[in-house]
């Protein structure tokens, strides 16, 4: 079993200033020698920076060693021929000269945005048409706390123009979430979906398991988040429990159809400790459109709450929705 | 409209727009060749991708063709069907593992819109239990084998034995098997009384083998 590290693990940079503070207080000299030590203590133990910082490190280091591996003049050649070519439009431009780059190598350069543990996300999903796509985002308030998906529908209607395109809709950086619901063929999908920008992908939890488990692969390797959509399945621990590797988000969620179809349906909201108690996996609760909803939702510990526009509603609805997340919930 | 008494033969394409124009002018101009525009191909390019293999199709056996949406539909039966009906679409298929209600939806409105409903029972060990809980049988049941699970599992089997048993019971619906590849395989499905074989494979490894291929398979289908 999995114990939540990373709830548990406390940041010593904090009392280490602290420390440094009484003993410049007690005597300068003190002080001093003591900084001599915190550096040499961190340069022996870089990982004791920050974690961002250590990310960051780790990052650029991989970078290093992925671009040692590769060939250089070749990606260096198809760069130069796609730059030669003038009549394409930027935005082409930078997809093709993302493609032209080994995935391993573009993905660490265009880094790609991960969800962050201990912050609450609202994750707004949008299903109907581009056009009410642009507008709800365009009433969005920015954060780096709000996820755009795009939907199921909008994917099956536009293909993966949906997501390249809210991307660019989207303000720079928005984590945005490719929702194709994979049930077979995973590693096409996922590939896919990396190449037209997504941070994330989602599987079926109903699919079988060895298509979950290359699904979860696969999204390791374009360094995407991978999400599993336990709509229809009773027991999500059951689930996990067969799978070889842990996604990075689980989505708890009740269906449009069921939802309107037998009220009696709800989402298991007990489920979200059980599963947070066992494996460290970020928990989504899907199926609501109202500010009770969602603070029920965050109430009962979810970390994202997936909410989308009901056809009665207005764009602005989901907007203020939106705002009064940001405000309300920390 | 599938004919109850004939068999078929359902070519899934998954490859990128242009191999795939040139795979089906190569098919043999035949109505027991069912284009199945496969879930990939319609996460790629979304309903474009559906109107393009009805056209190229319907001007390859100069009548309309029959063209299969994999949608594998899991949420929202309703607006997913009306899109792929206007791109040009026969049939639709939705998930077996979807909840109940979707695929009553799904199977209502593909009446509503003039399409055949087709209940893909991927990762069922049970499909009979799907179908009673239905409140109308779809046009087809698809029996499937997922691809993932072939690569990793190997002795997980289609279940013929239940191909005889739907029949039986239901007797209207319409019994398609995809999973297999080789023609061994689909003689097999024939044999088991299955009326559509779904093949894919083989195509998407040899795009330039395409006509020999539909060939040999089609001599199976009597």
């Amino acid at each position: 079993m999995q114990i939540q590290k990373n709830r548990n693990k406390f940041n010593p940079i904090g009392l280490i200033i602290f420390t440094f503070f009484i003993a410049f207080a007690i005597n300068p000299i003190l002080g001093v020698i003591f900084i001599i030590a915190i550096v040499f203590f961190l340069k022996k133990n870089p990982k004791y920076l920050t974690s961002y910082f250590s990310d960051y490190l780790r990052r650029t280091t991989k970078l290093r060693s992925d671009l040692a591996e590769s060939n250089l003049s070749i990606i260096d050649l198809n760069i130069q021929k796609i730059l030669a070519k003038n009549e394409q439009p930027t935005l082409e431009k930078m997809a093709l000269i993302k493609s032209a780059i080994p995935a391993k190598i573009s993905n660490s350069l265009f880094s790609q945005i991960r969800l962050e543990k201990r912050k609450k996300y609202l994750h707004i999903a949008l299903n109907n048409t581009l056009e009410e796509a642009r507008e709800i985002i365009s009433q969005l308030p920015t954060s780096d706390r709000i996820l755009i998906e795009a939907g199921t529908p909008l994917i099956k209607i536009y293909g993966t123009d949906a997501v390249s395109q809210i991307k660019e809709m989207a303000p720079a950086g928005t984590y945005i979430v490719a929702d194709n619901k994979c049930a077979d063929l995973a590693a096409r999908e996922v590939e896919m979906m990396a190449n037209a920008g997504a941070n994330a992908s989602t599987c079926l939890g109903v699919a079988p398991i060895e298509t979950i488990d290359s699904f979860i692969e696969e999204c390791q390797k374009f360094n995407i988040d991978s999400m599993i959509d336990m709509m229809n399945v009773e027991s999500a621990l059951s689930v996990l429990k067969k799978i070889k590797k842990l996604p990075d988000v689980v989505i708890l969620h009740r269906g449009v159809d069921e939802s309107e179809f037998s009220k009696e349906k709800q989402i298991p909201y007990y489920q979200i400790k059980q599963i947070k108690g066992n494996y460290d996996v970020l928990v989504a609760v899907a199926g609501g459109d109202t500010n009770k909803e969602v603070q029920r939702a965050i109430f009962n510990d979810a970390d994202i709450v997936v909410v989308w526009k009901n056809f009665y509603q207005s764009n602005t609805e989901t907007a203020q929705l939106a705002e009064s997340f940001l405000k309300e919930i920390k | 409209m599938l004919n109850q008494k004939s068999k078929y033969l359902q070519i899934a394409f998954n490859r990128s727009f242009d191999e795939v124009r040139d795979m089906i002018a190569m098919l043999p101009a035949s109505e027991k060749i069912i284009i199945e525009a496969g879930t990939p191909l319609i996460k790629n390019y979304g309903n474009k991708g559906i109107t393009a293999l009805k056209n190229w199709w319907s001007e390859k056996i100069q009548r309309p063709g029959y063209i299969v949406a994999d949608l594998k539909c899991m949420d929202r039966g309703s607006r997913e069907i009306e899109a792929v009906a206007e791109a040009g679409a026969s049939a639709a298929t939705c998930l077996g593992l979807a909840p109940i209600e979707t695929i009553n939806e799904f199977i209502k409105e593909c009446e509503k819109t003039g399409i055949d409903s087709m209940v893909d029972m991927m990762n069922i060990e049970f499909p009979f239990e799907i179908l009673q809980k239905l409140r109308k049988l779809p046009t087809i049941v698809v029996l499937h084998r997922g691809v993932d699970e072939n690569e990793r599992n190997k002795e997980k089997q289609i279940p013929y034995d239940q191909i005889h048993r739907i029949k039986g019971t239901y007797g209207k619906v319409l019994i398609s098997v995809a999973g297999g590849e080789t023609p061994r395989d689909v003689i097999r499905t024939f044999f088991n009384d299955s009326d559509i074989s779904v093949i894919w494979r083989s195509f998407y490894e040899t795009p330039e083998n395409t006509a020999n291929l539909a060939r040999e398979f089609l001599k199976l289908v009597k």
